[in-house]
């Protein structure tokens, strides 16, 4: 039988490192819910663009546009690879690599030029550990990626498509789907393709309004598709920041729960070691007793 | 009877309210907007959009994107947007001042540069 003391200290250490966990998830809760709420709020921006997309394709325009049209010749690419700044949440950055790596792979054996982009510093060690070296590296994203932060990198990789220094973009984030569910995935986002969001709704308000276009409606697409490119990077920074923090959130809480099964455990050891430890001692005394005697 | 003004943002809704007139920063001019306005779509420069609400008047600087006129809502759509009294004329002196120091060799890089001075002038502009 284990030292009782030895058992007693290990307990203890344990239920400090539960409170702590405790302490993260709630942290992690927090955090979720605000991110979420940034994540509804950028719909509101979604939504209109669609709609003066829609407004456009109503109009009769043709919806043409360089960043739409794929190039080519592929001769440079780029992979960003949005993953967290810290650790102790699960799968999420594993999962993130395992997607980037196969993926990056595959793009080299057919594209000689292409740098990897990274935001997050465990998918930079995580990266380096897999010597894929990196380009550009973004550290200041936290759960709350602003959106200023983020129109600065894409306003590089738009300038670099136009002047041609750039072919293809490609993005690897986690999707939130759900609060149980997030998905590893590549997305391309140069060239864009279409400009269908995800949150596409097809609003008949019945009235169908002439709009007039000013000053053109050719001036307008030619802003609206850089825009929507903008905001659907936005959307992977946010889908990446809520997914990370469910990810810990769930981390966090299988910790916690595994910490009160060993603590558990260890009390019924611990209440064994003592009791024989007990027992140990009267038995000594009752052989003292009986020797005294004889 | 007034008009409605929703600023939209991809961070948040900036903010929503009503206003007698509002006169957006377009493109290639200015524009004012009054109960009754037929509809348009309209792309946004970078320059100051003022409000006329009952409170009094009130500016906010635009950093391009669009503007939805439909049934006296004036919807704008904008990647930022600032109220004048927080802009610092400094700074976007410096950033004009950056501008102007962009390459141009090829069209392309002109016409990235020219964005830039632009923007960098509404700014300079909307801060003084």
């Amino acid at each position: 039988m284990a030292n009782a003391r030895a058992l007693d200290k290990r307990r203890k250490s344990i239920r400090n490192i539960r409170k702590i966990t405790r302490t993260m998830e709630l942290i992690a809760t927090a955090r979720y819910k605000k991110s979420m709420d940034r994540a509804h709020a950028a719909t509101a921006y979604t939504n209109q663009i669609t709609k003066i997309v829609s407004r456009l394709a109503a109009a009769g325009l043709d919806v043409k546009h360089p960043l739409l049209e794929k190039r080519e010749v592929t001769e440079h690419a780029r992979v960003l690879v949005l993953s967290s700044n810290r650790g102790l949440c699960g799968g999420y950055n594993g999962n993130i690599l395992r997607t980037a790596v196969p993926a990056i792979r595959q793009l080299r054996e057919t594209v000689e030029d292409c740098p990897v982009d990274v935001s997050g510093k465990r998918g930079l060690n995580g990266l380096k550990f897999r010597r894929i070296k990196t380009a550009d590296a973004y550290l200041n994203f936290e759960d709350q990626p602003a959106f200023a932060e983020v129109e600065k990198i894409a306003d590089k990789y738009l300038s670099m498509y136009i002047t041609g220094e750039l072919d293809r973009l490609d993005v690897v984030y986690t999707r939130f789907i759900s609060t149980s569910r997030q998905q590893a995935i590549v997305e391309t986002l140069l060239p864009l393709g279409s400009l269908d969001m995800d949150s596409e709704e097809e609003e008949q308000s019945g009235v169908n309004a002439e709009y007039e276009f000013l000053p053109s409606a050719e001036s307008i697409l030619e802003e609206v598709v850089p825009t929507s490119f903008k905001v659907r990077l936005f959307k992977c920074f946010l889908d990446a920041a809520v997914s990370e923090q469910v990810a810990r959130m769930i981390a966090m809480k299988g910790a916690t729960e595994n910490a009160g099964d060993m603590i558990k455990q260890l009390s019924m050891t611990y209440n064994r070691a003592r009791q024989s430890q007990i027992t140990g001692e009267i038995m000594e005394i009752i052989g003292g007793v009986e020797a005294l005697e004889g | 009877m007034s008009i409605r003004c929703v600023v939209v943002t991809p961070e948040r809704t900036e903010f929503d309210r009503e206003a007698d007139s509002v006169v957006l920063p377009m493109y290639d001019g200015e524009l004012g907007v009054l109960n009754g306005r037929a509809p348009f779509i309209g792309r946004l420069g970078f320059g100051t959009l003022r409000l006329q609400t009952a409170a009094g008047p009130e500016r906010y600087f635009i950093d391009g994107g669009f503007a939805q006129v439909e049934k006296d809502v004036v919807n704008v759509v904008t990647s930022r947007a600032v109220p004048v009294d927080l802009l610092d004329s400094e700074e976007a002196q410096a950033s004009l001042e950056k501008a102007f120091e962009m390459p141009s060799v090829t069209p392309e890089q002109a016409e990235l540069k020219e964005t830039a001075i632009r923007r960098a002038r509404g700014q300079l502009r909307a801060s003084r």
